[in-house]
């Protein structure tokens, strides 16, 4: 069938995307200066130690020798283990430079499901909260280009995306937790914690989506088929709900497809900034941290999301709107 | 497209130029720019001179609030309309130098790889879909992480981190050049690739995706005062919108307008050109379609 053969192409795609992307991450971490040893062993560590510890991990063979290595790793579905993150949670204190190797230390693969909920919730109550603001917005923009909505629509959008994240996180900690006291900000206890952070992203979301809805709609409302709706005796409501919202989804499930790594951008700023436990804060501590595993873990994850996703919208889309399929 | 290219530049400029806000906002714009480049130089309170004695002053019309320092002043004693002047005055270089970077580089790498539609093109597309799948900060943290940042380097990681999307439009748009009947024309008088290329197709991409291109300095301005809040900017004592307000967190409840005047500053900045840019793009969609 045409579907599956072109479904088979892009997963094959989609496999080397992920596989160039891992590679890039691979090779500019052990480009740019930065030694991990060091990190591991502590300051202290005479020089000539650092030297054969980071033999014996492999990180001074060939770069392809070693992005060999890894992928045979990874194929047996092993992740590698973390650099600097032990098992037990306790977080080692890099000045004597034996006490960390003795340690076990945690598997990537259970660090990443460990924190891999935690920002499905966050991003999800972002991706909520921008849908409830963008839809009414969006939709009366779009349906009319020139009214008073439609200025006020490119108005938010021109605010919101001119707002820094990290800001806003600070200002809303600001007045809502310090001065008003009604949500909590810095950590992880219980949902009332993901609010702050959420809307912050929201925020951030809020001009693409309110964009690609207005758009499409003052392009889908142009269309014959809809205007046709008016003669066959339909409301201006049933148009828009039968028809309009059905063909309009299929922009913004796209634009979900590919903004998807500009959230997870956001979301790693938002965490770090909220202390939120999320994988954007694991990411953030692991570059500092110069914990190669690990990121090579999460962009290896992260990337495998995006193709993911993107096959999935397509396949989704085709379904919606069946003219897309060729 | 058979408009020369001074002509689809003066087109879309002069569209947006009726709306009165536009030009408003471009004055504004050209105000705040002077104001940044021009004012702490001539002014005779310093960015970096440290006052004990006059430390955590708040803004004016605030309590206890002094007519020197407009904004107040920080936990030294700085005053913060300077540090948020040369803020801005590297926030915009460096926005303005990576966007010109990227949208040169990525333009040309797009433009090729649409006109050779060989195993160049297929590598070229695969790299960027590579690249749009991580998201940028990944990326720009792992090579600024580790040595100190300097101008160059940070304007040279937010270009990398940005081109792809460029690359992928031009080469887009190269695609329907290059089957035009003006390029086969050329192609028959003799030019060959290299001229078609660079005097006939590269003035008709350029220009409406530079204009679409001020939207990504914002973009870009955002970024460095995100790297500089991680402390992967301009290093401090050099003010950046950044650093001042990771800094400032630490007095976030006794002195709150160290960490929000900055932003404040930053985002009345951020608005003015965006609103710029979208009714620029607004201006090429009429003329042009919604092509990019």
């Amino acid at each position: 069938m045409h579907l599956a053969g072109q479904f088979v192409r892009r997963i094959l795609q989609g496999v080397v995307v992920v596989l160039i992307t891992t590679f890039l991450i691979f090779s500019i971490l052990r480009i740019v200066p930065g030694d991990p040893v060091r990190l591991i062993v502590g300051g202290m560590a005479p020089d000539n130690l650092v030297e054969e510890i980071a033999q014996k991990m492999g990180l001074r063979d060939p770069i392809p020798v070693q992005f060999g290595r890894y992928l045979s790793q990874v194929v047996q579905g092993d992740l590698g283990n973390s650099y600097q993150r032990p098992k037990n949670g306790m977080m080692g204190q890099g000045g004597d430079f034996n006490a960390n190797m003795d340690v076990e230390m945690a598997e990537v693969s259970d660090l990443i499901l460990e924190r891999l909920p935690y920002t499905l919730q966050l991003a999800g109550l972002a991706l909520l909260i921008s849908l409830i603001i963008s839809f009414p917005l969006g939709i009366s923009a779009g349906l009319k280009p020139k009214g008073f909505i439609s200025k006020i629509a490119f108005f938010i959008s021109s605010v919101f995306v001119s707002i820094p994240n990290f800001w806003l996180g600070i200002v809303l900690a600001l007045f809502i937790t310090i001065k008003l006291g009604l949500l909590p900000s810095i950590g992880y206890q219980n949902f009332a914690y993901t609010i702050l952070p959420a809307i912050v992203l929201a925020v951030e979301t809020c001009p693409f989506i309110i964009r690609t809805i207005s758009v499409s709609f003052a392009e889908i409302s142009q269309e014959y088929f809809i205007k046709s709706g008016k003669v066959r005796g339909l409301t201006r409501n049933g148009v828009i709900y039968r028809h309009t919202l059905r063909n309009a989804s299929i922009p913004l499930l796209n634009l979900l497809g590919i903004q998807l790594s500009t959230l997870l951008g956001g979301v790693i700023v938002v965490e770090y900034i909220f202390d939120y436990p999320g994988l954007g804060q694991l990411t953030i501590y692991a570059v500092l941290q110069r914990d190669f595993p690990l990121i090579q873990g999460i962009a290896m994850v992260t990337s495998a999301l995006y193709v993911g996703l993107n096959i999935a919208v397509d396949l989704i889309t085709y379904s919606i709107d069946p003219r897309l399929e060729s | 497209m058979t408009l020369d290219d001074s002509s689809i530049s003066k087109k879309i400029f002069y569209d947006s130029w009726q709306n009165n806000f536009f030009k408003f906002s471009v004055i504004f714009f050209i105000f705040i720019c002077l104001l940044a480049f021009i004012y702490p130089e001539i002014s005779e309170i310093k960015a970096e001179k440290m006052n004990i004695k006059s430390k955590f002053l708040p803004p004016i019309f605030f309590e206890g609030f002094s007519w020197t320092h407009i904004l107040g002043t920080d936990q030294l004693g700085r005053d913060m309309l300077m540090r948020c002047l040369v803020g801005l005055r590297f926030s915009l270089i460096i926005g303005f130098a990576s966007v010109f970077i990227m949208l040169l580089f990525g333009c040309l790498v797009g433009i090729i790889s649409g006109f050779k539609s060989s195993w160049v093109d297929v590598i070229i597309m695969r790299i960027t879909d590579a690249q749009l799948s991580i998201p940028m900060v990944i990326l720009a943290i792992s090579i600024l992480g580790v040595s100190r940042p300097n101008l160059a380097s940070i304007i040279l990681v937010l270009a990398l981190s940005g081109w792809p999307l460029y690359a992928r439009v031009s080469r887009s748009m190269a695609l329907i050049e290059r089957d035009k009947e003006y390029v086969r024309g050329a192609r028959i008088l003799g030019a060959n690739d290299f001229r078609i290329i660079f005097f006939l197709v590269v003035p008709i991409i350029l220009p409406p995706i530079a204009f679409v291109s001020v939207l990504d300095i914002a973009r870009m301005m955002i970024f460095e005062a995100i790297l500089g809040f991680l402390g992967l900017g301009v290093q401090p004592p050099t003010p950046t919108f950044g650093n001042i307000i990771a800094d400032a967190r630490k007095y976030l409840i006794n002195a709150w307008w160290i960490a929000t005047m900055p932003g404040v500053f930053l985002v009345i900045t951020l608005v003015t050109l965006n609103y710029i840019g979208s009714t620029l793009e607004k201006s090429k969609n009429k003329i042009f379609g919604e092509g990019i």
